[in-house]
């Protein structure tokens, strides 16, 4: 064979997957190199997204960061929301009240359920099973409604405040919250039924995309993906803010680090993510969700309304905008694909001098070379959506 | 003569109507519809003429004048005359293969016999092979002349695949072929006149490896990597549109529904209902004297027969929606390791059944 | 705890496991024969997907009581959403019962608005009340985020939940006028009153 492949011309086949093909949810191209169906070569293009968010956030006040948050990943909103008011919260050293620190993790894992069942059922249906996708998306659509009445908007959340929230939560949101649940873990029973045991499904997503721990580590993998190559990491354990210390639940793990460690471990993470939510809201004590900071935190209406010297510092806060400490200050967040880090400086003033993303989709989508070289184009399929890369994320 | 020519057109037009004018137009909206509901959505109903919706009938008819002022695209650089050729090379057979498929069984009606297939050939079921692989070409053309690489991917995929699959669905018949002991389809049907006949009890193996290797035959999911949009974007016909594209897109249809037929001819009793041999519902309609009655009967073996069509349709549609897609390998892995040694087994043991106990 | 020795340095990453609860999701490696066989895992799933026809099937015949159907959507144009109270539509300037408006001109919303949607001209009456002369709201740009809400000291925009027409063919015509902008108080009450509600005292 190899004989008569030595005299024949042959060349590789470079096709342009991408920036606008079914695979590439999010704008990103694939360069990839072919010889027959195997990939040869791969390069991942990103940038398609980039919207210039860190630069923009300079030119903002501290609040005015707030609706660029959501824009982040923009299937888990709250989570960006929640991650950036710590990083500000800490930087000037305040702490929120309980009760908001258990709303806030309410609102974290809505998100989280969210993000991985877009990212399961997305992953269903590029590789064919439609059924699957929908049903998943109902689900979806449901916990989005919750979060649409706690917020007012269904992704453009803009609900996190520094030193608070925006509102409280709604009457009856606990009753309906329940109602949600008990329909996601009858659609969640009946996906897991359609993917989980079938030989389709397994037969596509087994030992595709495996990377061993050491170098998933080397990569700089967080979330659900270096989970699933068997690191037990996870910011909510590993570094518990808010109130995930009081919460009980556990950190699924896989072994292999392949697509289907992947997809078990978020099918995990959403059950897991449904009991936390369901503490918070057992737990969770009264009183009242905002500091009352008026240098840091705008001030209740009421004040404003009737007190002269009120109005005249909303003006000012509003205006000038809060003035944290000159300073920086790292702090990192689970979200839906791991490791949210927001890398804030401040020099005194009403804008964030520096405001630095730690994307957690950026090292993972650095890692596709990696896991496909040698293997067929259709594994990247899975793969890609496997590592769940979301544009505004990674190219901010 | 006369009689014999009004019969052959009276039965091509029925076929005609019922495929072209019924199945093609109709499955469309079936398979939209019937998706939308397994998947706890309502489906398409926007097409409207005044204020009736008629729950989305009126889709088919938009579809095709919105197909039919569509502009025709042919790539840059593509091969115009194959690029063309390509998609009548595929619906062609489609249309072609119901000939040799009995809707009915074989009548005496005012003395003229009547047969309800239009070409009763004596290799009815090779010609159906025949006719199938023709669309490789069709498939493997589009892929070629349409110069884009998905679209030469896809044509690629799909012949190695639709080959290999050839294959094996004449490998997984021929235990059928080998107990009825005819190639010709209208015997094969009248021999199952009783329910314990019926093949997919003689033959349960080979009916789930023959239905498996036509769902492949005919590229849907699970099994359609050449056109697998994920991967390949729409494989062969990335670059058709218009009445192209859906020259393509009812080849496909109609293929469902002539796999349907064989399925029910070769497995599912025919025309036949259970319990009831054709005796019976001879006597049944004896009240409107002897023609009446044959006409009777007649109608309601056609109607037995379409019923077990839609019956395999409905099964084919609830498959698609349900799957996964394997991947390329996969697809031969499955091909050439599983059905193929699987079927070979089964011409075995139907041999050794045959040679030692009915013999 | 897991612990690497990558090259000669130690890489520590996790928590003890005692504290992290870890839970292996990993099923053992080899398919059973159940499962090797593709043909009764299919049926499963077809019976999960057929179980899901039959019941929505059933809800358009016999819909369950106070719905329409059991299946969750929505036909757009016909029937609509109940939207929550904390919804966020169109921004809407709210009118005095006498007409005017009850914006001051003061510019914070002008300020606190990220997407630098609003400008606002201010001037004077006769008898020195400020008021907007005019008031440019341009929708290409605003992200419904509530910020002008927010810091209105005077409730006089608020986000109405109006969220039809809202996209347009050109974009001069997004550009809204303080007189396309403005709403009775009466349609708005809701929304002020919960305003009122969710930035009172008691939640600072």
């Amino acid at each position: 064979m190899s004989e008569i492949a030595k005299d024949l011309h042959t060349e590789h086949m470079v096709i342009n997957m991408g920036p606008s093909h079914p695979v590439t949810h999010g704008t990103v191209k694939f360069l990839v190199t072919l010889d027959g169906e195997t990939i040869e070569d791969l390069k991942v293009e990103i940038g398609y997204l980039h919207r210039g968010f860190e630069k923009m956030c300079e030119s903002g006040t501290w609040y005015q960061v707030f609706p660029y948050t959501d824009r982040l990943n923009y299937v888990s909103p709250l989570i960006n929301n929640v991650g950036y008011a710590l990083a500000v919260e800490k930087l000037i050293g305040i702490d929120v009240p309980e009760r908001c620190k258990y709303v806030r993790v309410i609102a974290c894992e809505l998100s989280r359920i969210a993000d991985h069942m877009t990212n399961v059922a997305a992953g269903g249906l590029e590789l064919g099973a439609f059924t699957a996708f929908l049903y998943f998306v109902e689900a979806r659509e449901l916990v989005w409604d919750l979060i649409e009445m706690l917020c007012g908007a269904r992704v453009t959340t803009n609900y996190v405040r520094i030193g608070g929230l925006k509102n409280d939560l709604p009457d009856g949101f606990k009753q309906k919250t329940l109602e949600v649940f008990k329909r996601c873990r009858v659609l969640w029973s009946d996906v897991n039924k359609l993917l989980t045991k079938n030989r389709v499904f397994i037969d596509r997503v087994r030992d595709v995309g495996t990377m061993p721990a050491e170098e998933a580590i080397a990569y700089g993998f967080t979330g659900p993906c270096l989970r699933a190559c068997g690191v037990p990491y996870d910011v909510r354990k590993a570094n518990p803010y808010l109130v995930y210390d009081r919460m009980d639940f556990e950190v699924p793990i896989g072994e292999t680090g392949d697509n289907f460690d992947k997809y078990l471990v978020r099918m995990e993470e959403i059950n897991q993510s449904m009991r936390i939510v369901e503490q918070a809201l057992e737990q969770l004590p009264g009183g009242p969700i905002n500091v009352d900071m008026p240098y840091y935190r705008w001030q209740s209406k009421d004040d404003i309304y009737n007190r002269i010297d009120s109005l005249i510092f909303h003006f000012k806060t509003v205006i000038e905008g809060i003035k944290p400490p000159p300073g920086e200050v790292y702090l990192a967040v689970e979200s839906g694909n791991g490791e949210l880090g927001f890398y804030l400086v401040s020099d005194g003033s009403g804008k964030p001098y520096k405001c630095r993303v730690r994307p957690p989709c950026f090292p993972l989508t650095a890692a596709m070379p990696r896991m496909m070289k040698g293997r067929l184009i259709a594994d990247i399929v899975p793969t890609f959506d496997m590592i769940n890369m979301i544009g505004g994320e990674c190219d901010r | 003569m006369v009689a014999d020519l009004i019969e052959s057109v009276a039965k091509i037009v029925f076929i005609f109507s019922i495929n072209l004018g019924f199945f093609a137009p109709i499955l469309g909206w079936v398979e939209r519809k019937q998706s939308a509901v397994m998947q706890d959505r309502i489906g398409a109903n926007r097409a409207n003429i005044g204020k009736f919706t008629i729950i989305g009938l009126f889709h088919p008819i938009a579809d095709a004048v919105k197909v039919l002022t569509k502009e025709d695209f042919v790539p840059a650089g593509a091969n115009k005359f194959f690029h063309t050729l390509a998609p009548f090379i595929c619906l062609v057979p489609a249309i072609a293969t119901f000939s040799v498929i009995p809707f009915g069984g074989q009548y005496e009606l005012f003395g003229h016999h009547v047969n309800l297939v239009i070409a009763d050939l004596d290799v009815g079921i090779l010609f159906v092979f025949a006719l199938t692989s023709l669309a490789t070409f069709g498939v493997v053309l589009a892929g070629w002349s349409s110069r884009s690489n998905w679209s030469l991917l896809g044509g690629l995929r799909a012949s190695a695949q639709m080959l290999s699959y050839e294959v094996a669905m004449g490998l997984a018949i021929i235990g059928i072929i080998m107990v009825f002991g005819t190639l010709k389809l209208s015997e094969i049907g009248a021999m199952q006149e009783n329910f314990l006949h019926w093949g997919i009890f003689i033959q349960p193996l080979g009916f789930i490896l023959f239905f498996t290797c036509a769902v492949a035959e005919n590229k849907r999911v699970p099994f359609d990597v050449p056109e697998a949009e994920s991967e390949l974007v729409a494989g062969y016909f990335t670059e058709y549109s218009g009445l192209k594209f859906v020259m393509f897109w009812m080849s496909e249809f109609l293929e469902i529904v002539t796999i349907s037929g064989i399925l029910t001819t070769l497995f599912l009793g025919a025309w036949h209902i259970p319990f009831v041999t054709d005796a019976m519902l001879l006597s049944f309609f004896q009240f409107a004297g002897p023609n009446g009655a044959t006409i009777l009967a007649m109608l309601v073996n056609i109607a037995t027969f379409f019923a077990k069509v839609i019956f395999f349709i409905w099964l084919q549609m609830t498959i698609r929606w349900t799957l996964p897609r394997f991947r390329y390998d996969q697809v031969m892995r499955l091909c050439w390791k599983m059905i193929l040694p699987l079927s070979l087994i089964n011409i075995s043991i139907t041999g050794l059944v045959l040679l030692l106990w009915i013999k | 705890m897991t612990q690497f020795d990558g090259k000669g340095s130690q890489v520590t990453v996790g928590v003890p496991a005692g504290r992290l609860k870890p839970k292996r999701v990993r099923r053992n490696l080899d398919l059973t024969l159940w499962e090797k066989l593709y043909v009764f895992e299919i049926i499963r799933g077809m019976y999960v997907t057929t179980k899901h026809f039959a019941l929505n099937m059933l809800g358009f015949v016999l819909p369950p009581r106070g719905k329409k159907r059991s299946v969750f959507t929505v036909y757009y144009p016909d029937e609509k959403v109940v939207l929550p109270p904390a919804y966020r539509g169109r921004p809407v300037l709210v009118m005095r019962p006498d007409g005017t408006e009850r914006c001051v001109a003061c510019g914070l919303c002008e300020t606190a608005c990220p997407g630098h949607a609003i400008s606002i001209v201010g001037a004077e009456r006769e008898n020195g009340e400020r008021y907007p002369l005019s008031y440019v709201l341009d929708m290409t740009r605003c992200v419904y985020c509530g910020f002008c809400e927010e810091v209105c000291p005077k409730e006089a925009i608020v986000m109405s939940s109006e969220y039809q027409g809202l996209a347009e063919t050109d974009r001069s015509r997004m550009r809204y006028s303080k007189e396309q902008l403005l709403r009775s108080e009466e349609s708005v009450k809701g929304r002020i009153e919960y305003i009122r509600r969710i930035y009172s005292k008691c939640n600072y």
